[in-house]
């Protein structure tokens, strides 16, 4: 009960700590660069019904005087500082909008007029252009900005911008608590996510349940699932681009979230008006705190605690100029009724400057330091140790973009990485000197790359973007590299020979040239159709023989004998945009090579294992799929449904019958669900309340059943003999959310309510089945189901 | 329903593990081998038996391969030929007289009655320190859905380990003995129309007897000296549960120690992770168990289990209650020790604690 009254007590004590906020829905326009002056403001004008231009509607802002009629296609342009202001939609017969904006970037605003017998109170804006699916030439980016996350049901409390990926077509996540995003049949180690630029390697915390970014650092974020821009390069999936939000350049201001697991607090504003922002957030969970007041042995002698900061320098010092300097950390411990605690942190620099050199040159440059360190430590009383693992990855990349023309477009860059491994190290901490210290060679590579990508549209018609990227990688000593006898499987026992190599000095090198291309065939204004080719080269592995991303796994680089996983991929895509861009459609289909993914041998020992090449085989990998999404941008009702079909497949040929999974024929992947089904919906009951839902159905993930059971030493066992040969049961799960702002009632309860409830039916969906003997009970198959029961969550959030 | 609120509304523990009915493909029925020889007292045994369907303890009963010819071969040419136990059927036991040798390589064959011939792999016997001491250690693990926690011994091997060659170990209890305490005082027979009277009728004998045991360990115990290569190693070595009757006064165990091959420790390092598997996200994806056996009718056969063989040493501690930091409760027999299996009132000869 006492822990019930803290918690109301806690809550009640920020009520009244902080209050005010603003009475009307302000949306910001446009992507902050800092730019203060001259922000253009195009938008178009229809009839919310019909979709229909309204022609010599007005545009009014009354802050500035200023009055716009839209022309013959109903499109408007207005010209502005960066400012607030509050623009008037008029048509006769029509109901006037208002519609209060902040400025501060180029953006385009699509706005739905209804005649005054109906009422809908809806307005949509696009950050960029609305029908950008449709003109782009890019193919299968997509960018979710927090705002539309927001409108998601909320997992745990609050907005989850890895699982809001996972709810569009060709992503999906393994099970429920799982790291990480499988992107069209990859794996997890396959994307690139970065943060301000900075490589980020694990991006969870509690193994998956809570994502480690605050989504209110978060501007947006830009998944690259299909062609990706020649500027990115490393990792054979795709790249995942985070772009952190700046602070106010104006005034001070922060907001407050609390929910029944965690609560965070943000603050930003201006270090030097005008000139530079300061922008500062912090998330913490409370749930050890709760563990550790329970009476329950199991339960007390359990913790789990996590937190991440953020700390964002925004310096637009001219309107040519702009330096942003980000910090992330994030941190998590975990220990479940035992001795062995274990931990992982992450810690990122960047330092992002972006320059106007002319009106047709602009640079973006981008330096940056990342730090993922993490251990397991045994504190049981005998045989204590810890063993430390950390990786550092620094480097630099540059780019500069020239517009020839609006539809005339290079850009040429260059990256250079260097990354560093400490792949494990043991050290005794107990008291007794009884084992012994031991440590993995540690590993250093560099990784290069130049770039290349022109844009060009022919007409409206007509887009075509092309580019190359040239990937150099280089593993360098210091080393002791064993070589193996000719025709035998690499094992310990086939070692010959070490060759030793000084600080620096180079092993191998791998290089080669990735070309991107994508062609783009507009029917007209609302379709299109498009075609992409794309090449990627990965130098870094996860070598994991868990289903998600542990600490105790190690990440690897290409050596001698692990090659550079390298991925070939083919894309066609159809998009049509309906009713003035209500709804958008979309129908991809992709095929996927894989080449040198690692698999594992049976039993691999991966821990503290010096010569991960005796534990590991390259294994072939395809995909291919099919993906379906229809999205409904405005109303009261908005949200999207996407279906894939997709494979994903594994293949294993080696000269060495013992080595074979399989019988070297094709088998599924540990992520491979061929049917993914997404339902999302938003619905606003009022101008302060919207419930949301989300459903997704998949196909069950494989698994391993045993083929027989024999006895052992008083130990039923299971002997497994193909991989992947049978499914868990599907998977499906509702969630759902109510948001409840209280406005203008008083000021102590100006915020936002959110109530949530995960698994709102209770499906116990299996993480996974194993197979157990324990006494008292026949050898049987048990499930292990991480979300058993609905599970509720409160958050309340405030602006200040 | 306050404090279960807390627990749903609050707490990240929500997983849950229950049984699942899930439709297992017909088990095959492969040869499974088990046992080990060495350089210990013999007789030493091999068991043969035949897989079956994993998850039902009536479709998949394992039955012993009975009336197969077993023959150990050394290096040197030696046949020992096992003979098959009358009681334990598909046990084979070697003579008693028979020791494996250090330095030497040993063959397993096998010839069924169907007149399949299956051989092993030589597994070589390499020497094997002894253990310098033998310490315990309570140990107490926490049970779900009850208040006592369960608990037990844990014996901590102490090995000199020998610098110059990579060792592998393998401990397996061996015979137990402890002073069994019952209440003949409370002894009630059950009521007959005769004797309706439900008051205890104290037998006049025997509180105290020796009860000898072979306990098996559920867990596997194996190590290999990659952390500790030449230095004077704590191990845990063996785990003997607290079942309420064992350590009520003293208890004596011997506890052996072999050497065995890279191979062997391979194949049990995957029996234990197998049979540790608790259904955490953790957990390792299943691998096939590949033994040492092969068939020569048909290469493609598969055959389970492993051959052992390697070198052997001893070591026999008794343990007081005393020695415990924690204790289940004491069981209650009520009855003249005498009735309990494996028990009698003489100590065993060499009964010295």
């Amino acid at each position: 009960m006492k822990y019930l009254l803290l918690f109301t007590f806690f809550i009640l004590g920020c009520f009244s700590a902080w209050a005010q906020t603003d009475a009307i829905k302000r949306e910001v326009v446009g992507r902050d660069i800092g730019q203060l002056k001259g922000i253009r403001i195009s938008g178009r004008i229809i009839d919310e019904i019909t979709g229909q231009a309204m022609v010599g509607a007005t545009v009014r802002i009354p802050e500035l005087d200023l009055t716009r009629i839209t022309d013959n296609n109903g499109s408007f342009e207005l010209v502005v500082d960066r400012a607030e202001y509050t623009l008037e939609f008029r048509y006769v017969g029509y109901e006037t909008k208002i519609y209060p904006i902040t400025a501060v970037g180029d953006g385009r605003l699509s706005i739905r007029m209804l005649q005054e017998d109906f009422t809908l109170d809806d307005v949509v804006i696009y950050g960029s252009d609305p029908e950008k699916n449709i003109r782009s030439t890019n193919m299968g980016a997509v960018t979710l900005s927090v705002n539309t996350m927001r409108e998601m049901p909320p997992f745990l409390g609050e907005v989850d911008i890895v699982r809001s990926l996972a709810t569009l077509p060709g992503v999906s996540q393994v099970g429920e608590a799982s790291s990480g995003l499988n992107v069209r049949g990859g794996g997890v180690d396959q994307n690139l996510i970065q943060f301000a630029g900075a490589p980020i390697y694990n991006p969870s915390h509690m193994f998956g349940l809570f994502t480690a970014f605050n989504p209110d650092m978060v501007n947006d974020v830009t998944l690259y699932k299909a062609v990706v821009p020649a500027r990115f390069g490393g990792r054979s999936s795709a790249i995942l681009d985070i772009l952190p939000k700046a602070g106010s350049i104006d005034k001070w201001g922060g907001e407050m979230m609390l929910s029944n697991y965690s609560g965070k607090v943000s603050l930003n504003g201006p270090l030097i008006k005008n000139k530079v922002s300061i922008l500062g957030g912090f998330r913490i969970s409370y749930i050890n705190w709760l563990l550790e007041s329970l009476s329950n042995p199991t339960l007390n002698n359990s913790n789990a605690n996590f937190y991440d900061g953020n700390l964002i320098i925004n310096a637009p010092i001219s309107d040519k100029n702009e330096f942003t300097y980000s910090y992330y950390t994030s941190y998590d411990d975990f220990a479940f009724a035992s001795d062995t605690t274990i931990s992982w942190q992450n810690q990122a620099h960047s330092l992002i400057w972006k320059s106007k050199l002319s009106d047709k040159l602009s640079l973006e440059a981008n330096g940056f330091y990342t730090l993922y360190d993490y251990g397991i430590f045994n504190r049981s009383g005998i045989n204590d140790f810890e063993i430390n693992s950390d990786i550092k990855d620094m480097g630099g990349r540059a780019h500069l973009n020239y517009a020839l023309s609006e539809s005339n477009k290079i850009t040429i860059g260059g990256e250079y990485k260097q990354v560093s491994i400490q792949p494990g190290e043991l050290i005794p901490t107990g008291v007794e000197e009884d084992i012994l210290p031991k440590k993995v060679q540690n590993e250093a590579g560099r990784e290069m790359g130049a770039h290349f990508q022109h844009e060009l549209e022919f007409g409206e018609k007509i887009g075509l973007s092309y580019g190359l990227r040239y990937d150099l990688y280089q593993y360098l000593g210091p080393r002791a590299v064993r070589s193996y006898q000719a025709g035998k499987p690499v094992s310990d026992g086939s070692a010959i020979a070490e060759t030793s190599y000084a600080d620096g000095e180079l092993i191998q090198t791998y290089d080669g040239l990735a070309p991107r291309a994508s062609f783009r065939y507009s029917f007209n204004k609302a379709s299109s159709i498009k075609l992409g080719y794309n090449k990627m080269y990965q130098f870094i592995h996860l070598i994991s023989n868990t289903a998600t991303i542990a600490p105790s796994d190690v990440w690897k680089l290409s050596d001698g004998f692990i090659k550079p996983q390298i991925a070939d991929q083919l894309s066609l895509g159809f998009y049509n945009n309906f009713k003035g861009n209500i709804f958008e459609t979309s129908v991809e289909v992709y095929y996927k090579d894989l080449q040198n993914v690692v698999e594992y041998k049976d039993g691999a020992n991966l821990i503290l294992q010096n010569h991960l090449e005796t534990e590991l085989i390259p294994a072939q990998g395809q995909s291919f799929g099919a993906e379906f999404y229809v999205k409904k941008n405005l109303g009261r009702l908005t949200g999207w449904v996407s279906y894939t079909y997709s494979r994903s497949l594994r293949r294993v040929i080696t000269p060495f019958e013992e080595e074979n999974i399989n019988n070297g024929k094709w088998y599924a992947s540990n992520f491979d669900k061929p049917h993914d089904l997404t339902l999302i919906g938003n619905y606003k009951v009022s101008t302060n309340t919207s419930i949301s839902g989300t459903f997704a159905y998949s196909t069950g993930r494989p698994i391993t059943f045993p083929d027989a059971k024999f006895d052992f030493s008083g130990n039923n066992l299971a002997y497994f003999n193909n991989r992947n040969q049978q499914r868990l049961p599907d998977f499906h799960r509702l969630d759902f959310s109510v948001n409840f702002k209280l406005k203008g009632t008083g000021k102590f309860y100006d915020g936002n309510w959110t109530f949530s409830i995960l698994n709102v039916y209770g499906r116990k969906n299996p993480f996974s089945i194993f197979f157990d003997d324990s006494p008292g009970q026949p050898p049987q198959a048990l499930r292990l189901a991480l979300l058993g029961i609905p599970l509720p969550s409160l958050s309340y959030a405030i602006k200040f | 329903m306050l404090r279960r609120l807390i627990y749903i509304f609050f707490l990240i523990p929500f997983s849950c593990i229950d049984p699942y009915q899930v439709d297992v493909p017909e088990g095959e029925q492969l040869l499974t081998v088990e046992g080990i020889i060495s350089t210990g007292p013999g007789p030493h045994a091999i068991t043969l038996t035949r897989s079956a369907t994993y998850g039902s303890v009536f479709e998949g009963l394992i039955r012993p391969v009975s009336q197969a010819t077993v023959v150990v071969r050394d290096n040197e040419g030696n046949v020992t030929f096992l003979t098959e136990g009358t009681e334990a059927k598909g046990t084979y036991f070697t003579p008693a007289n028979f020791q494996a040798i250090v330095g030497r390589s040993y063959t397993l064959q096998i010839l069924t009655v169907e007149g399949k011939v299956y051989t092993s792999t030589p597994e070589r016997v390499e020497s094997v320190p002894a253990i310098s001491s033998l310490q315990v250690r309570t140990v107490t693990i926490p049970s779900n859905g009850s208040e006592a926690p369960r608990s037990g011994v844990q014996l901590i091997a102490e090995v000199n380990d020998p610098a110059d060659q990579d060792n592998f170990y393998y401990w397996r209890n061996g015979p137990a003995v402890y002073i069994l305490e019952t209440r003949p005082d409370l002894f009630t027979p059950r009521p007959t129309p005769q004797n309706p009277n439900r008051t205890p009728q104290p037998k006049p004998c025997c509180i105290q007897c020796f009860r000898t045991e072979i306990s098996n360990n559920q867990s596997l115990f194996v190590v290999n000296d990659d952390n500790f290569n030449g230095l004077a190693a704590r191990i845990p070595a063996s785990f003997i549960e607290d079942n309420g009757l064992r350590f009520v006064n003293k208890f004596r165990m011997d506890l052996k120690q072999y050497s065995i091959s890279q191979g062997a420790f391979r194949f049990l390092r995957l029996v234990k992770q197998q049979a540790e598997i608790s259904g955490s996200i953790f957990d390792p994806p299943p691998a096939t168990i590949r033994g040492n056996m092969i068939s020569l009718d048909n290469p493609d056969e598969v055959v389970l289990g492993y051959f052992m063989a390697g070198a052997e040493t001893t070591r026999r501690i008794y343990i007081d209650k005393n020695d415990l930091t924690f204790t289940q409760n004491r069981a209650i027999i009520p009855d003249d020790c005498r009735e309990v299996f494996g028990a009698t009132t003489d100590p065993p000869a060499d009964w010295n604690p």
